[in-house]
């Protein structure tokens, strides 16, 4: 009998657990704060705060690229990051995505085509070396003579010169405004040149950078631990002693970590983990906006061949209710956009687009013309999110009859079907890096240029010429025009469609952990303002 | 001697057997949809960035020569590097394998020090209360997935602190204290589970020799309960329990993927679910090859042992009546 009483008095327990594990995702997710403590700031690292601890973060993945260690090759937000950490840049970007100095202390632009840049006389790299006007040519003409992802972004560059001892030269052969925000990111990364060069450093294997953080070991997949640049202006101040980086795959996993108190910082992938964490105990968890954007592919090439007409795919289109997606899926914390991510200064307002009118009855209208369609959807399961968003676009087209089947398959056989040439499905949802200029994302929608989406996508030669003009045009007044020609280019032709804003939820044990974080990132960088952290 | 060339005949079509299975497996890699270069380079990527990562990979070598080095550097135990990590193979096993076999030992522990109990008086109370419970147990514990128990102990031990911490791994290098303790949740998720299908199988084990003429001869000449069950009930039993011991072994020793990667424990099972992930070709196929052999060797010993406790296997050449 007393058996009996135990053994339903754990089953009980555990029942009880799951309901209350359960109970707030059911319902209506309460989003993650995205208030400001400071104008474009979600926390701000308390200087008084205890500080000298070793400050643990969890990420769901880690970096792993084709390149190694190459921070010029690496085409992931998690390796700009973690890389970050170690490699600094010559621009960086502000709290309001505007560019600020970086390695480069200040610059000057004489012509729209060219670039003079004073550089920081107190950068250092972990070894001791002081950075030089040559590593910087260097690593610029390195990643320009070197065909990666990034070199197409930094735009027409005819020359680099050292023109001084801390000067260095950069002339365009025509206007391109995103070139500053193209530095800003890892891939531009400054390089120990005279060490690779003189084949002393392998950077594929070991990283070598003037950044504040020195990567003393990593287990792929498992763990990356860092310790502080000696050399770095900041070491002094560092509010932590080392920096863990773990990975945990499961996102319950590092919530739990959060709870725990095991973790100081965690990197979240679903709003509903909020929830999940509403009742710890100094545990906050917040929204960071990012350019980032989910979008829908719909494959005028290799599809259902009624998905060559662009009167079929701006049906499509029209139909789908991003302000669904953004209640249904994120709980209300994200936002609308265009090709030029909503935010961003110069972005198009998606508002405006011919889509937005949602005239269901007319894309139904488009729809029956050609009989009814039956369309696959393809989704990939790492990001979780996106057979969300799927089920709602499938809700969404069955109101114009078109019937949609979601199909959920790992990113290798995603990849191959929708990068291959030729392409293999009807439909297909994926998210793009937003980057820190609304221009440079726009290059997607030319196919010569991008290459990747030339087997689902013919584009167009206005909508190219038009992505050519948002580039090159000032920012200002003038772009913004420009942008919203590129956005309402693409709205109409329909073969990428933008949804909403991808952002990140980010949870931080407030009893041990001090950061500082801003409320807007545009190269996924959650930590890029690591040297303010204090952990005790 | 019939033993011996009993166990030739078996060691020969193991070998026979895994040289079936590592064609299997490189064909299943190779027939995966995407690869490795695509997976890792993403479609941003330039064409001289894919032509360099295929190069590098040998993944533009014909499949047949691919197949032959592969299968040439098991053979002389160069197992490749990962396409990944650029880390030899070996070492990478190296690293996980212990964690994995540290994992299964202590779950075979405790599966055998409660399972087999636990069945013994499920089977000898099989009418009674302690019979209901038993079968109750073993119910539950078979019907329970591992990812449930698992993400209820995660939510369980965070929430209450229990003094546990979840995903706290270390190496036993660096803290034994932390690399056990970082154990003890996957091991009790493994272990409902196994306890429950050792149990439920010694229940059915004894029950079948309690029935038999040599059992009921001994109970009618009044031998002690626990006479009959050490001389006449545990020896007949062992070899169906030892079976399937023998199989939760090689299963468990195959990788554990649920537990470790919900308890972020790098063992096998998580880091092959990982290459599986990115087509990392080298570390799928020999890992999988190792679990194969792993399985047919845990069989081989289950057999041989079997052949030990019970001579009527050994007249008969392994098979029994």
């Amino acid at each position: 009998m007393r058996t009996r009483t135990t053994a339903g008095a754990a089953i009980t327990a555990i029942a009880l657990l799951a309901l209350t594990g359960c109970t707030g995702a059911s319902g209506p997710a309460p989003a993650a704060t995205s208030e400001e403590v400071a104008p474009g700031f979600l926390a701000v690292a308390d200087d008084t705060a205890p500080a000298g601890g070793e400050l643990v973060v969890q990420v769901d993945y880690d970096t792993a690229e084709a390149g190694g260690l190459d921070p010029q090759s690496a085409a992931t937000a998690r390796s700009w990051m973690l890389e970050g950490l170690v490699y600094e840049t010559l621009t960086t970007i502000d709290e309001n995505l505007a560019v600020a100095p970086g390695l480069a202390a200040s610059w000057e632009t004489p012509s729209d085509t060219q670039y003079v840049f004073t550089l920081a006389d107190d950068a250092v790299f972990s070894n001791g070396r002081p950075m030089t006007a040559a590593d910087v040519v260097g690593s610029l003409q390195r990643l320009r003579d070197t065909p990666v992802t990034w070199t197409g972004q930094l735009g027409p560059i005819v020359s680099i010169e050292a023109t001084g001892d801390l000067e260095v030269t950069v002339t365009l052969s025509e206007p391109y405004t995103p070139f500053l925000a193209a530095l800003a990111n890892t891939p531009a990364a400054i390089l120990p040149m005279a060490e690779i060069e003189a084949g002393t450093v392998d950077i594929t294997t070991e990283m070598l950078g003037t950044g504040p953080l020195v990567a003393s070991a990593h287990r792929q997949d498992e763990q990356w631990t860092f310790v502080p640049n000696e050399h770095h202006p900041d070491a002094a101040s560092l509010g932590f002693s080392t920096l863990t980086v773990d990975i945990v795959g499961d996102e319950a996993t590092r919530a739990a970590a959060l709870r725990d108190g095991s973790a100081d910082l965690a990197i979240l992938n679903s709003t509903d983990s909020a929830s999940l964490l509403s009742g710890a105990a100094d545990v906050r968890v917040a929204t960071q906006r990012n350019t980032d954007f989910h979008y829908l592919m719909i494959n005028s090439i290799g599809g259902d061949p009624a998905l060559a007409d662009e009167k079929v795919r701006f049906a499509l289109n029209s139909a789908i209710d991003r302000d669904a997606i953004n209640a249904l899926v994120f709980g209300g914390s994200t936002a609308v956009t265009g090709v030029t991510p909503a935010g961003l200064p110069d972005s198009c307002d998606p508002s405006e687009l011919a889509s937005s009118a949602r005239d269901v009855a007319a894309a139904k209208s488009a729809i029956d013309a050609v009989g009814g369609l039956d369309l696959n959807l393809l989704v990939y399961t790492d990001e979780p999110v996106l057979a969300q968003i799927a089920q709602v676009i499938q809700q969404n087209l069955a109101e114009i009859g078109v019937t949609v089947s979601i199909e959920q398959v790992d990113y290798a056989t995603y990849s191959g079907k929708v990068y291959a040439d030729p392409s293999d499905f009807d439909l297909a949802l994926s998210w793009f890096a937003g980057y820190a200029d609304p221009a440079m994302v726009t290059t997607w929608w030319n196919p010569t240029l991008a290459g990747f989406s030339s087997v689902y996508m013919t584009g167009s030669s206005d909508l190219n010429a038009a992505i050519a003009t948002g580039a090159s045009t000032p920012a200002g007044e003038e772009r913004a025009t420009a942008l919203a020609e590129v956005c309402d280019l693409a709205d109409r032709q329909s073969e990428m469609v933008p949804l909403v804003l991808r952002p990140s939820t980010i949870g931080w044990n407030t009893a041990e952990l001090s950061p500082t974080l801003t409320a807007d990132e545009g190269y996924g960088n959650v930590l890029r303002h690591i040297t303010e952290f204090r952990v005790g | 001697m019939i033993v011996v060339l009993w166990s030739i005949r078996r060691v020969l079509a193991a070998l026979v057997t895994l040289a079936g299975v590592s064609v299997l497996i490189f064909a299943s890699v190779r027939l995966m949809p995407g690869d490795y270069t695509d997976l890792v380079l993403g479609p941003l990527a330039t064409e001289a960035q894919r032509a360099l990562a295929v190069a590098a990979s040998g993944l533009d070598l014909p499949i047949p020569e691919q197949y032959l080095r592969w299968i040439g550097g098991v053979l002389t135990g160069d197992l490749g590097y990962s396409f990944v990590s650029n880390v030899s193979v070996t070492e990478e096993f190296a690293a996980r394998l212990p964690v994995t076999a540290t994992i299964a030992a202590l779950t075979v522990v405790v599966t055998l020090l409660v399972g087999i109990p636990l069945g013994f008086v499920s089977a000898l109370r099989a009418e009674g209360s302690a019979g209901a419970v038993g079968r109750f147990v073993s119910a539950l514990g078979i019907s329970v997935p591992e990812f449930l128990l698992a993400g209820l102990l995660v939510f369980a031990v965070s929430t209450l602190g229990l003094g546990i911490s979840v995903g706290q791994y270390s190496s036993f290098a660096e803290d034994p204290g932390r690399f056990f303790g970082s154990l003890v949740l996957p091991i009790v998720v493994l272990s409902v589970g196994c306890v429950a299908v050792v149990a439920r199988n010694t229940r059915d084990a004894v029950l079948n020799v309690l029935v038999e003429p040599h059992v009921q001869a001994s109970v009618a000449r009044g031998e002690t309960p626990m006479f009959i069950i050490r001389h006449h009930v545990l020896r007949n039993a062992a070899v169906p329990i030892l079976t399937i011991v023998g199989a939760l072994v090689a299963v468990l020793l195959g990788g554990t993927v649920i537990v470790e990667f919900v308890f972020n424990v790098p063992g096998m099972g998580s880091y092959l679910q990982t290459a599986l992930g990115r087509r990392d070709y080298n570390i799928i196929q020999n890992a999988v090859l190792l679990a194969a052999a792993v399985f047919i060797v845990t069989a081989l010993v289950v057999d041989l042992v079997s052949n030990a406790i019970d001579p009527r296997l050994r007249l008969t050449g392994g098979s029994r009546r």
